[in-house]
């Protein structure tokens, strides 16, 4: 800790723990059952642990043929093929199995700043979203990272474990500075099996936010990024001759903030999220923007309309 | 430039130490409050395109100080109240003469004349620079300052509004006098007349009026001569028929310009006579009314133009008269028989004589009040409460002492000014036999023979009650066989009672009057015309007023009550034509100059002026943040 940081005005930059108590109540249970109904209904005819996967396996639904191998069962080999055109052909067929979902959130002290809004509504999107995938049979992971992997929730599975994952969120807390590059890195090297991984975040990370979904991409998760914003962050209150400093690295910055000085923030901030955007939808990454002052059920709807999240 | 507050090392002095203090908070930063942001990146990437002005921000900066340092400088200056140094050396003191004479009364610029000088004045007072000092005076009949000398204008232009016009003419070698006493020994003084100047000559009975090296300057108002006035009025009874009275008055046109004119007289404010008379320009036209009759008390003459129009100057087409007061005295005559004198009494039907024996002459003082007694040949012990004529007094009643007596005394000395015998010839009448009378202090002896050595005829006050002593007895004389003999009784009761012959039916206003009061009486007030009343002082039985106002006057004065009327009735003043120039002293006055209105001289005023603009500036611009 710095000088700085032991002024009285520099103490928010501590661990903002949200108000665990009223985070998951009977209210936002009621919401969750609600959601879950819901997204079947989107997803009508799905069977349960009906996800097919890329890989080729024992599923009965055929996917693809390839050169016979040395070694390969017998029993595989289509036999109509090699009559029509004496080629030794494999039949693959796609394998049927329950999916993988990491839930992966940002905990990083930028997440809790000014009130701990923005940590809170993250939670509830967590929250709300793995319950429709323990509803749906999916095996649910969560891990919180900030420039590191600090805590993880093991794979579990049933509706029923939803309770685990609400005891996981209400422990965490957020502080310490974003790498998530660094993070992911050791995400992909902790999980083998790979799968969505949900990445939950407000991506203020200064060494770009790009490598941390760039890490999933390369290591053939489904990266799938709900940023998480509020918009009273593109139009601070201030005036005047301030220093500003920032909430993770302390870094100053000495500034006299003029109505222009404003209005030029706000189109920063504004590119910042663009940038964001853009580069979501050239990599074909599904991406769901959360401002904090829209209701989470809504905006987890949204999500399912976007698709990606549920199969 | 020098300047006339704190010197000028101090002000170095005072701006290097604020100074230095103004460039340490500079050079200290300013806590800047912290706040925190959740992404600082996003601030450098504006920050970035900032720094590229960062030259211009240092610029700023240092204009911001250069600002600062320039208001201190300002201020620091103002503190030393710069002056030129011209302005403190020609510091003028001006005494200022504002003509408050009747004619200034003159209606012929808007609204008047006094309030056009007063106007005028006001400008100059208005234009007076920071070293400049003013005295404003009021000049009439007298010389009233009507403040100190100071610098203050507001105080100056209520001193101005406080000026009033009167029915008097200017007295203007004494307002000159006046006005070099203040400005004796002072450098730079100046006389400003402001007037129409229908001042007459400035000089009196001391001589020329001597200025010095005061400068005289001379402001014209008026531009009118267009007056008919009335420059004389007086009235008088008849000696002998008081019922009846005669009236002379003059009017008199001043202006260019032929004018017809309607003169109307009032008896107690009734119709007496209306005349129609042409003047001719610079006419005096007396007029005589003889055996007018039906005024008891008041007289007045008004005269208005027969064109409907009106002369410019209002203030003397009025007059005033009281007429003498028309009673009965009561006349107690002690006397053991003389037919000259009960003839002589017989002449005046407003005298009611009553003839008692000497000795019944106790019961009948005893029983009324008398206005005369007359003691013929007998001489009470002590003198009455009356006035009193003594024809032959012995013994010591007498009020003069009676000595020697005198064979064939004759008037060979006669006090011609005195009203009792100022119409009488005496010079030949014959006495068979006389005494010689003693005159005490304050007596007048009237005629005495010997050539002045024997006093035969004195006249005197003893008690508050005037007395006229004869020393001889009237039948041993031919002096009862002259036209003499009853107009020396009548002349005596006359100046026993006031109904002289002298009697002024009017006052002229802007002279000291004195008007005879009873005996024993110290103080007496006065009703002015316009209703105010004032103490007047009473000296040596006169009581002592100058009066400035036209009109009609009532004193007071212990139990007795006395009017008077007062008329302007000045040929001089009636001529309102104004005057261009003005030569005291045989220099002549000069134009009003270096009186800029509107100018300050104060510098300071001006830098104070300048910092409020700078602070002005530096508070919209840094609100702009134009200048952080």
């Amino acid at each position: 800790m710095g000088l700085l940081d032991a002024l009285p005005w520099r103490r928010d930059k501590k661990a903002v723990s949200t108000k665990e108590d009223d985070l998951f109540d009977e209210t936002f249970q009621r919401k969750l059952e609600y959601l879950a109904l819901v997204s079947r209904r989107v997803f009508a005819g799905r069977l349960r642990a009906e996800r097919r996967t890329k890989k080729s396996g024992s599923g009965v639904e055929f996917a693809d043929h390839r050169d016979y191998q040395p070694g390969d069962d017998f029993r595989t080999l289509d036999w109509n093929v090699y009559q029509r055109f004496e080629k030794l052909l494999v039949r693959l067929y796609e394998e049927e199995e329950d999916l993988a979902i990491y839930f992966i959130l940002d905990t990083s002290a930028s997440m809790a700043f000014g009130d701990g809004q923005k940590l809170r509504y993250a939670k509830k999107v967590c929250a709300a979203l793995a319950y429709v995938a323990l509803a749906n049979l999916d095996r649910v992971t969560m891990v919180t990272t900030r420039d590191r992997v600090m805590e993880r929730m093991p794979e579990t599975r049933g509706k029923a474990r939803i309770f685990k994952a609400f005891r996981f969120l209400r422990g965490v807390q957020a502080e310490g500075t974003t790498d998530l590059g660094d993070a992911l890195r050791t995400f992909v090297a902790q999980n083998k099996r790979r799968g969505l991984a949900v990445l939950v975040s407000d991506l203020y990370d200064p060494l770009g936010f790009e490598k941390g979904i760039n890490v999933l991409r390369y290591n053939k998760f489904d990266p799938f990024v709900v940023h998480v914003t509020d918009p009273a962050e593109g139009h601070p209150r201030l005036n005047g001759d301030v220093l500003v400093y920032d909430c993770e690295t302390g870094d100053e910055r000495e500034v006299t903030v003029t109505a222009k000085v404003l209005a030029r923030f706000g189109e920063a901030y504004s590119g910042y999220l663009a940038a964001i955007d853009r580069f979501c939808a050239t990599h074909q990454v599904p991406y769901v923007t959360a401002p904090v002052d829209v209701a989470f059920d809504e905006l987890i709807l949204r999500v399912f309309r976007r698709g990606g999240f549920l199969r | 430039m020098i300047f006339a507050g704190l010197p000028f090392a101090q002000l170095v002095a005072v701006f290097g130490a604020v100074g230095f203090g103004v460039l340490v908070l500079y050079i200290l930063k300013l806590r800047r409050r912290v706040v925190a942001v959740p992404f600082s990146p996003l601030w450098e990437r504006i920050l970035r395109d900032k720094e590229a002005t960062s030259l211009f921000s240092k610029l700023k900066r240092l204009l911001s100080l250069l600002l600062q340092l320039a208001l201190l400088a300002l201020l620091v200056l103002a503190l030393g109240d710069p002056r030129a140094a011209e302005t403190l050396i020609r510091g003028r003191t001006v005494v200022v003469l504002v003509d408050a004479s009747a004619s200034m009364q003159a209606t012929d610029v808007s609204p008047s004349r006094l309030a056009a000088a007063k106007d005028e004045v006001k400008k100059i007072v208005r234009g007076l620079g920071g070293a400049d000092r003013m005295l404003v005076a009021q000049m009439d009949a007298m010389v009233t300052p009507l403040g100190p000398m100071t610098a203050d204008t507001s105080a100056l232009e209520r001193e101005l509004d406080g000026i009033r016009p009167t029915d008097a003419r200017a007295d203007f070698p004494r307002a000159l006098r006046f006005a070099s006493d203040v400005l004796r020994g002072i450098d730079n003084g100046e006389i400003l007349v402001v007037s129409d100047g229908a001042l007459g000559a400035p000089s009196d009975s001391s001589g020329a009026v001597h200025l010095g090296s005061a400068k005289l300057s001379y402001v014209e108002v008026g531009r009118s001569d267009r007056n008919v006035g009335i420059t004389q009025f007086s009235v008088r009874r008849y000696p002998l028929d008081r019922s009846r009275y005669e009236v002379m008055l003059e009017l008199t046109n001043t202006g260019t310009a032929a004018e017809d004119v309607e003169l109307q007289l009032l008896g107690d404010g009734a119709l007496v006579d209306v005349t129609k008379l042409r003047l001719q320009p610079g006419a005096s036209l007396p007029r005589f009314y003889p055996q007018l009759s039906g005024a008891n008390r008041t007289l007045e003459a008004k005269i208005t133009l027969v064109d409907g129009t009106h002369d410019d100057l209002p203030a003397d087409d009025h007059a005033y008269a009281l007429l003498p007061e028309r009673r009965r005295a009561k006349v107690l005559v002690v006397t053991a028989g003389n037919t000259y004198l009960e003839a002589a009494l017989l002449l005046d039907e407003y005298l009611d004589v009553t003839d008692v024996a000497p000795a019944a002459y106790p019961q009948a003082l005893a029983r009324e009040r008398w206005d005369t007694v007359i003691f013929d040949g007998a001489t009470p012990p002590e003198m009455p409460k009356a006035n009193a004529l003594y024809l032959d007094p012995r013994g010591p009643g007498s009020p003069v002492k009676v000595t020697d007596p005198l064979k064939q005394p004759g008037f060979d000395r006669i006090d011609r000014k005195h009203p009792v015998v100022r119409l009488l010839a005496l010079d030949d009448v014959n006495v068979a036999l006389g005494h010689k009378l003693v005159a005490e202090t304050g007596d007048k002896v009237l005629g005495a023979s010997d050539g002045g050595a024997s006093p035969l005829l004195v006249a005197g006050t003893r008690g508050g009650y005037r007395f006229v002593a004869v020393g001889f007895d009237v039948r041993d004389s031919d002096l009862p066989l002259r036209t003499a003999w009853p107009l020396f009784i009548i002349g005596c009761i006359n100046w026993f009672t006031d109904e002289d012959t002298q009697y002024l039916s009017s006052f002229r206003t802007g002279e000291v009057w004195r008007i005879p009061v009873a005996g024993g009486v110290t103080s007496a007030t006065v009703r002015l015309p316009d209703g105010s009343v004032q103490p007047v002082p009473v000296h040596e039985g006169r009581a002592v007023f100058l009066g400035e106002q036209a009109g009609f006057y009532q004193l007071t004065a212990g139990e007795q009550q006395k009017e008077f009327a007062a008329n302007l009735l000045d040929r001089s003043e009636s001529a309102i034509a104004p005057r261009g120039a003005l030569s005291v002293d045989g220099r002549p006055a000069g134009p009003v100059a270096g009186f800029r209105v509107g100018v300050r001289r104060e510098i300071w005023i001006y830098l104070l002026l300048a910092v409020a603009l700078l602070t002005a500036l530096e508070w919209a611009t840094y609100h702009r943040r134009l200048t952080v």
